[in-house]
């Protein structure tokens, strides 16, 4: 059974002219852990309040573990979903000790069961020994811990997480989001998660569901989503990605850096744009420059080199930091993929051909 | 340390709540019902009353109110802005003690100063004249307190604490950094005061001076020992002297008119008064150092201090120790026709702790719905709620006289309807003091609440109120130290026999018994004194 189904979910605040939430259909199985992504107003916390109960849908329906939570005549409230919410500011209730700030949700259990099972808990995220102190006494990581615990402690149906990480420290933030994915996968729990950070949600989630403008762009395994962007602007968020002009002819598609051998489903001369990450450009300083270095930027491990083309088009590569090039150098790019690149028209990835072939590589 | 937390992104609910709505718009319509019947009454209350008083008293009692009103706020604005530019940016040696000095006359009931100043500067027999007589053989002429000066002085001395405590923490939270910029693009301290400082904290300093010339148009107690007449004292005039209904009708209607105004502009000003905040790079900026000017500076705010609050007191507490010293003034404070001390100070105490308790209790729907479901009906709500602010006591009592006598007429003659008249004047302290708790407090506390099972009103009883308990608690101590305080409403509605301590004072004072009201005076002041102490305990300046 899913754990989570949306239909045709559509939300519209009165003060805002566009719904925040267009037309959305959603599943999730048990055990899952879905991340929703996309930049600031997107709508993926509004979806996510949806499903809390925060907030109601204007049409469409929500079923939580096969029940019916909500649609045109029915809303459960939230109290009645049996769902656990980690929130962006964690929102510990700053009167209560961290203990009984994880047994808050116990209500209606044994009062000896409601204790031991949130001592359990904060086993679980490792605080056994802050149980007394209070939300103050705590650091961002910790008190991330006791959220996910409080949120957790009543065993629920799913885990709703509204960018839990944005309040914490870079370096902290990387730890944290390991240990809050060990401790999901150690509960088994089903989990929604909502960032705006795409290095993130590739990290947690087990599958993704990018938004743009209210509307779900693309939902699939991060792999997918990464390599296999079925639109220009998931491309663009989950990677960085440039984008080049290219004409589909017989052979393949002609661009500025040249034939790509790969075979597209549309007719000859259609535009297209192929995206190009960093990694799938390279460049040498052979007799034939199509493109000037314009700047040239120290990642730490590598370089990234940043190129004008003759067109003036801007492309990204990434080098290794053994050599430099100097700013103003002319060079020869190319593309260096090795894989099939991902092909746009009018911003929807286009299909392959049948005949597919590995574009011209010559990988470093 | 409390930082102030702003949560510019307020989710909208899921909807607004049926039964919170019905509250609000109870409490609202609760407050509304006094002053919609007042208007009603003003409207139809007969031409012949209008031409009459058209004719005879109206334009000079307009010309009285405004002209005081215009020179009480401007008087307070001067010495609140000035006294807190030197406690909060300068290096005024004594600083936390003087703080403490200016704000404290707050706790002093205007017609208490006013009634030490009387007595220290009567023409005939006051203190000071004769104490000149006396040293010069002859009399010498001195300013006198009665009248428009007096009571504009009188005024001043007592009101100018609000403007002082509002531009006091807005000095203080302004950043250093905003200074510093006006300095490096060439200003030098003087202009960078002028072109930036004040104008950045304007909106909050209009909107204290705004609040200081609502509380003239409603004053009552220190115009009429001044005998300078004002439409609040012609209303208590018409209303226990002649039982004139119309003509108070028709004169609350005017007063309440431009005291709405007035409310008007408050609550816009409010809206804006947000240009300073303190975020977490803020830095207080360097005091100026007042060099040369160090000893007149000194001198001006011990003046203040003084005037305000160190010779009241001082002269109150004389008083008193040659009241309690004599054994018939003794007698009689402890006893009149059938009521003792105990019985004035009972009564004060429980008319007010009742008020404030029922006005924290009714402010929270309404602040609930302005907070949590924001919109231009819960905030038209909200201000509404407020308008308290803008019926002076005279008129709270005319409206409830008529309305109770009509209505619920087993409620006339009960203390009860005295703590009803407080809870309508001050509840707009209260709504305040519950609006900014609940601004503070996060909106995803309740949304947890929620997510872990608690329904709505678990969650309000859960959640919600223990932690906004400390500022329900300051609005409740604010409405307790103004109900205290209150003296019109209270002289027009008590029963027969119920005597509070400003009662007490005031009938005393009225029959020239100094020395007898001066214990019960000192003792209202001390009590509160003690609800202002923490009040003030919770502003940055004080900590």
């Amino acid at each position: 059974m899913n754990a989570l189904e949306l239909h045709h979910v559509s939300k519209k605040f009165p003060s805002a002219n566009t719904p925040a939430v267009n037309d959305i259909s959603l599943t999730l199985r048990t055990g899952e852990i879905l991340a929703l992504v996309g930049p600031s107003g997107c709508g993926k916390t509004t979806t996510l309040r949806l499903v809390a109960g925060l907030e109601r849908p204007d049409s469409g329906s929500l079923h939580i573990k096969g029940q019916l939570v909500a649609d045109d005549r029915h809303f459960t409230p939230p109290e009645k979903r049996g769902v656990g919410m980690v929130f962006q500011d964690h929102a510990l209730f700053p009167h209560l000790t961290v203990f009984e700030n994880v047994k808050f949700g116990l209500k209606g259990q044994p009062s000896a069961k409601a204790r031991e099972t949130a001592a359990s808990m904060l086993k679980l995220v490792g605080l056994e020994n802050f149980g007394e102190r209070y939300p103050h006494q705590l650091s961002g990581g910790e008190r991330q811990r006791v959220a996910l615990a409080r949120a957790l402690a009543p065993h629920p149906v799913l885990v709703l997480m509204d960018e839990p990480f944005s309040s914490l420290d870079a370096d902290l933030r990387h730890e944290v989001r390991e240990q809050v994915r060990g401790i999901l996968k150690a509960m088994s729990a089903t989990a929604v998660f909502v960032t705006h950070d795409q290095e993130e949600a590739l990290f947690m989630g087990d599958r993704l569901a990018v938004f743009k403008n209210g509307h779900l762009e693309q939902v699939g395994l991060p792999e997918e989503i990464f390599h296999d962007s079925a639109t220009r602007f998931v491309a663009e968020f989950m990677g960085d990605s440039d984008f080049l002009p290219g004409i589909v002819q017989n052979d393949g598609i002609q661009t500025e850096l040249g034939l790509i051998p790969q075979k597209l489903n549309v007719p000859a001369n259609t535009s297209v744009e192929i995206a190009l990450r960093a990694d799938d450009v390279d460049f040498d300083q052979s007799n034939h420059p199509n493109a000037l270095v314009l700047a040239r930027f120290f990642r730490g491990a590598y370089y990234q080199y940043r190129l004008r083309l003759a067109s003036g088009k801007l492309i990204h590569a990434f080098k290794p930091h053994t050599k430099t090039i100097s700013p103003g150098t002319s060079v020869h790019a190319f593309i260096s993929a090795g894989h099939k690149v991902t092909v746009f028209q009018d911003g929807v990835a286009v299909e392959d051909g049948n005949a597919a072939s590995r574009p011209n590589s010559t990988r470093s | 340390m409390q930082r102030w937390k702003n949560f510019p992104h307020i989710p909208k609910h899921i909807h607004i709540s049926p039964r919170l709505f019905l509250a609000a718009g109870l409490v609202a319509l609760f407050v509304a019902i006094p002053l919609v019947y007042i208007f009603f009454r003003a409207f139809t209350g007969g031409t012949e009353v209008w031409m009459r008083l058209l004719q005879t008293r109206i334009w000079k009692l307009l010309a009285n109110t405004i002209l005081l009103t215009i020179a009480v706020t401007s008087g307070a604005a001067l010495v609140g802005v000035s006294m807190a530019f030197l406690t909060e940016r300068t290096n005024l040696p004594g600083r936390q003690l003087f703080r403490w000095m200016l704000a404290l006359p707050l706790a002093i009931p205007a017609y208490i100063g006013g009634i030490v100043h009387l007595t220290l500067l009567r023409p005939r027999g006051g203190v000071i004249p004769q104490l000149l007589e006396n040293w010069f053989g002859q009399p010498v002429p001195t300013p006198s307190p009665l009248g428009f000066w007096g009571a504009a002085f009188i005024l001043t001395l007592f009101t100018y604490p609000y403007v002082y405590l509002l531009s006091a923490a807005a000095f203080r939270s302004l950043n250093a950094s905003l200074e510093e910029a006006s300095r490096t693009f060439g200003r030098n301290s003087w202009h960078t005061l002028w072109e930036v400082t004040l104008p950045a904290l304007r909106p909050g300093l209009m909107a204290g001076a705004l609040l200081v010339a609502l509380d003239i148009l409603a004053e009552y107690g220190t115009v009429a020992l001044l005998r300078y007449e004002t439409f609040s004292s012609a209303i208590f005039v018409q209303l226990s002297g002649r039982y004139d209904r119309s003509a108070a009708s028709v004169l609350s209607g005017i007063l309440i008119t431009i005291a709405i105004i007035i409310l008007w502009g408050e609550l816009r000003l409010q809206g804006q008064a947000r240009y300073t905040q303190l975020d977490s790079q803020w830095r207080p900026s360097v005091p100026l150092p007042l060099n040369r000017w160090k000893i007149p500076a000194l001198l001006l705010v011990l003046l203040v201090a003084s005037a305000s609050l160190l010779v009241p007191v001082f002269v109150l507490g004389y008083w008193s120790i040659t009241a309690l010293l004599d054994p018939e003034t003794l007698s009689s404070i402890m006893r009149s026709g059938s009521q003792n001390f105990g019985n004035y100070v009972w009564n004060s105490l429980w008319s007010s702790a009742l008020a404030a308790f029922a006005a924290v209790v009714l402010s929270l729907p309404v602040a609930l719905l302005s907070v949590r479901y924001p919109s231009k009906l819960s905030k038209a709500i909200s201000r509404f709620s407020q308008i308290g602010y803008a019926i002076p006591g005279v008129v709270v009592a005319l409206s409830l006289v008529l309305l109770v006598n009509q209505f619920l007429p087993f409620l006339y003659a009960t203390p009860l309807i005295v703590v009803m008249a407080y809870v309508l004047r001050h509840m707009p302290q209260a709504i305040r003091a519950s609006e900014s708790a609940l601004n503070q407090l996060s909106p995803s506390m309740e949304e947890a609440s929620r997510t872990l099972g608690r329904t709505s009103l678990q969650t309000i009883f859960q959640v919600i109120l223990p932690l906004i308990l400390p500022g329900l608690m300051a609005g409740a101590a604010l409405v307790f130290l103004t109900s205290l305080k209150e003296l019109p409403a209270t002289l027009l509605l008590r029963p027969a026999g119920f005597d509070t301590l400003a009662v007490r004072v005031w009938i005393w004072a009225e029959e020239g018994f100094y020395t007898q009201a001066a214990p019960a005076a000192l003792l209202l002041v001390l009590a509160s004194a003690w609800p202002l102490y923490f009040l003030l305990r919770r502003e940055k300046i004080f900590k």
